[in-house]
């Protein structure tokens, strides 16, 4: 579990189980489209407490049947930024105040499938969050990965170097090489806490539970075939769950994506070296002309032309954004990070497997 | 679920007064509860009003769901809380702000709509029939669906117990015709799919805390629980076994016939044939890790190289010049496979025997 940075605004981030389901209920709905909404919540003494949520309205696309998936994905993406879902923010918000319910926003959430969030889309919702509130956070719900048994919720923030540099919103070599900001610097993870009411407490414990040491009737076959033993929630046997290839399939997909996308990345940029390099030979070959012509109006006693027309004459290429690169970059960090514990996971589950088949 | 109720007689439903001529489906009805629901009615109940007047102890909200088509059965998903009053002659519910948020509800999730209402305590009184009638009638309720009543007892101390009902007019004489209403329990149950299951489990594992509050831990972490878990159910059962072998317990034939059953599910299978599978799937895994773990590397490598002073000498020369030698030094990050492993080596050492 990650730490918090010291400068950071709150320590760790509490979520009300109310949140965690209602989250998991709605992102697993929409799956695979994204799912956003609203957090509220309050922060105190060092702890960002979420604790109620609501989720922004889908998208209506039915107007525009024939507009590609990915426009729907993009644009539900975006729903955090979108200016109808402000003022439903704000709307809800006067609502639920009325119910006693913290009327204070404290970030938003987004569901993901293995870990693929960390995209433009997401910087600018949490960007547009943290600008203005700098106690926000962003939950991620993983909804391939808490379908395999263990929940995957994760809260993140921007950290206050890359807000600056972002709200600069310039990411070329040389401001990259000033702030010596890296990928690395671009998300920080919050540790995260559940936290249940008394009163859920109470009801938890009412679920199906461990069975009690003793048990004094004696049950007949049918009737242990009929009532099965209902699992207790907690601790899970879920997670013992031997399904490799799904989850190794779509990591290969998913980082050959990435590599796909690095590319395009260096393309680009090796588009723009080739064309600033064309154009600093022309300016070259200009200011040698000048300076040759110069020289001959010296010698004929004329007045020299000016030699810094150039910079009116020849246009330099913009410098391509850094931020896509860092991104996925990012991205990649935070797929190989899930295979690595995907393998300790489940090489530990298959030494178990094969020890239990073949006794040595 | 504590409420499930397996076996229950269902009356018949009494028909709501057709003067319309509509058709009225008389068909037996059950309603499904997810937990978000229930948990969310647990939260309002928390949050309840105690400073001004403790004549009202329950809390009233709206229930938010999907019916099927034939409508004979009723999933409540979500609900929200109405602040209401109640006095010894009167009670108060904020009709606008029910009729706000049910619109602002199902914005956000067009598929459903408003199916009932729920409060949290067992008592029926003449105030529970006023409102059932308003979350019944045609033009602010379900009708011609049958307006639910979700009842949850949130007595400290005790268990929580749900109940839910539907409702009949009955007429006493037609000035009290508003105000009195034939409540009949129909079943109910506390559904949870697998996507609500992960998040159960992490709210679960708060619960015998005294702090009532836990980590979210680790994929890791989780399994390690598990598999103790499974060892120590394990162990329970050979106990009980060894505790029939040697005469101390009771041998009971059902459980034996069961367990023998559960072993028989065991796969038989050729050793060879393991080793085999067993060797093919680690090796995919461990080599997806390698790859993923290599791919991390060229990139942080590039990323590095792409804003990495190379050139500072020829510095002066001015910022193009220095950010080509930049991007040369990328490319040959990017495309130099071979070379750079030896820094990827060196996390990985420990898993290479098991390779």
């Amino acid at each position: 579990m990650s730490e918090a940075p010291k400068d950071a605004p709150f320590q760790a981030v509490q979520v009300d189980a109310l949140v965690i389901l209602k989250i998991a209920r709605h992102c697993s709905s929409t799956f695979p489209t994204v799912a956003t909404g609203s957090l509220v919540g309050m922060d105190q003494n060092g702890t960002l407490e979420i604790t109620n949520t609501f989720a922004f309205p889908t998208v209506d696309n039915s107007a525009s049947d024939n507009t590609h998936q990915n426009d729907a994905t993009n644009a539900a993406a975006a729903a955090p930024r979108a200016k109808a879902n402000i003022t439903y923010q704000g709307e809800m918000i006067r609502h639920l105040k009325e119910v006693n319910v913290d009327a204070n926003n404290v970030g938003w959430y987004t569901s993901a499938t293995m870990g693929n969030f960390v995209n433009l889309a997401f910087i600018e919702n949490q960007f547009h969050y943290q600008k203005d509130n700098e106690k926000t956070i962003a939950l991620v719900y993983d909804t391939s990965r808490s379908s395999q048994g263990t929940l995957a919720l994760k809260a993140y923030r921007l950290t206050n170097l890359f807000m600056t540099v972002y709200k600069e919103g310039k990411f070329t070599t040389e401001s990259l090489q000033k702030s010596k900001l890296s990928f690395r610097d671009i998300l920080q993870e919050y540790p995260l806490n559940v936290y249940n009411s008394h009163l859920l407490t109470s009801f938890l414990h009412q679920l199906p539970s461990p069975a009690v040491a003793a048990e004094a009737k004696e049950p007949t076959l049918s009737e242990l075939n009929n009532d099965r033993i209902k699992a207790p929630l907690y601790p899970s046997i879920d997670n013992l769950d031997l399904s490799v290839d799904p989850f190794l399939e779509k990591t290969c997909d998913l980082l050959l994506e990435s590599i796909e996308s690095h590319y395009v990345d260096l393309n680009n940029f090796q588009f723009y070296q080739r064309q600033l390099a064309r154009e600093q030979t022309k300016i070259t070959q200009w200011q040698a002309k000048r300076k040759a012509e110069n020289a001959q109006r010296t010698l004929a006693k004329q007045a020299p032309l000016p030699e810094d027309e150039w910079q009116r004459l020849f246009k330099l290429p913009q410098e391509p954004s850094r931020l896509e690169g860092m991104l996925n970059a990012k991205q990649v960090e935070q797929y190989s990070k899930q295979v690595d514990g995907f393998t300790a996971n489940i090489s530990a589950k298959m030494f178990a497997v094969r020890e239990n088949l073949l006794p040595q | 679920m504590a409420a499930a109720t397996e076996r229950f007689l269902h009356l018949a439903r009494p028909l709501a007064h057709t003067n319309i001529g509509l058709q009225t489906n008389i068909a037996p009805l059950s309603v499904q509860i997810q937990p978000q629901a229930v948990l969310s009615i647990l939260d309002h109940a928390v949050r309840r009003d105690v400073r001004e007047n403790s004549q009202s102890t329950r809390v009233i909200g709206a229930l938010v769901g999907t019916r099927s088509e034939d409508g004979t059965e009723v999933e409540v998903r979500s609900c929200f809380a109405i602040p209401h009053t109640e006095e010894e002659d009167q009670v108060e519910v904020d009709v606008e702000y029910q009729k706000n948020m049910l619109a602002l509800v199902l914005k956000a999730s067009p598929r459903e709509s408003l199916l009932g209402w729920y409060t949290t305590s067992h008592e029926l009184n003449s105030f529970s029939a006023l409102i059932q009638n308003f979350f019944a009638a045609p033009d602010t309720g379900t009708f011609p669906h049958p307006a639910i009543h979700l009842t949850i007892s949130t007595e400290p101390g005790k268990d929580i117990e749900t109940r839910c009902y539907i409702s009949a007019p009955v007429a006493v004489n037609a000035e009290r015709a508003a105000e009195s209403c034939l409540f009949i329990q129909v079943p109910h149950k506390m559904l949870y799919g697998d996507a609500e299951k992960s998040a159960l489990e992490a709210v679960a594992s708060a619960r015998d805390l005294e702090s009532r509050s836990a980590p979210l831990v680790s994929d890791i972490e989780s399994l390690g629980r598990s598999i103790e878990q499974t060892i120590g159910l394990l162990d329970r059962v050979s106990e009980w076994v060894n505790g029939v072998l040697d005469e101390d317990e009771e041998p009971n034939n059902a459980l034996a016939q069961y367990l023998l059953s559960a072993l028989s599910l065991a796969p038989k299978v050729d050793a060879s044939q393991i080793e085999h599978d067993f060797n093919n799937h680690i090796q995919d895994v461990l080599m997806v890790s390698y790859l993923a773990n290599t791919i991390r590397t060229q990139v942080d490598l590039s990323q590095r190289l792409a804003t990495a002073n190379l050139v500072s000498n020829e510095k002066e020369e001015g910022k193009g010049d220095g950010e080509k030698g930049g991007q040369r030094g990328n490319k040959r990050g990017g495309r130099g496979g071979g070379r750079s492993g030896g820094q990827q080596r060196e996390p990985r050492e420990p898993r290479e025997p098991t390779e």
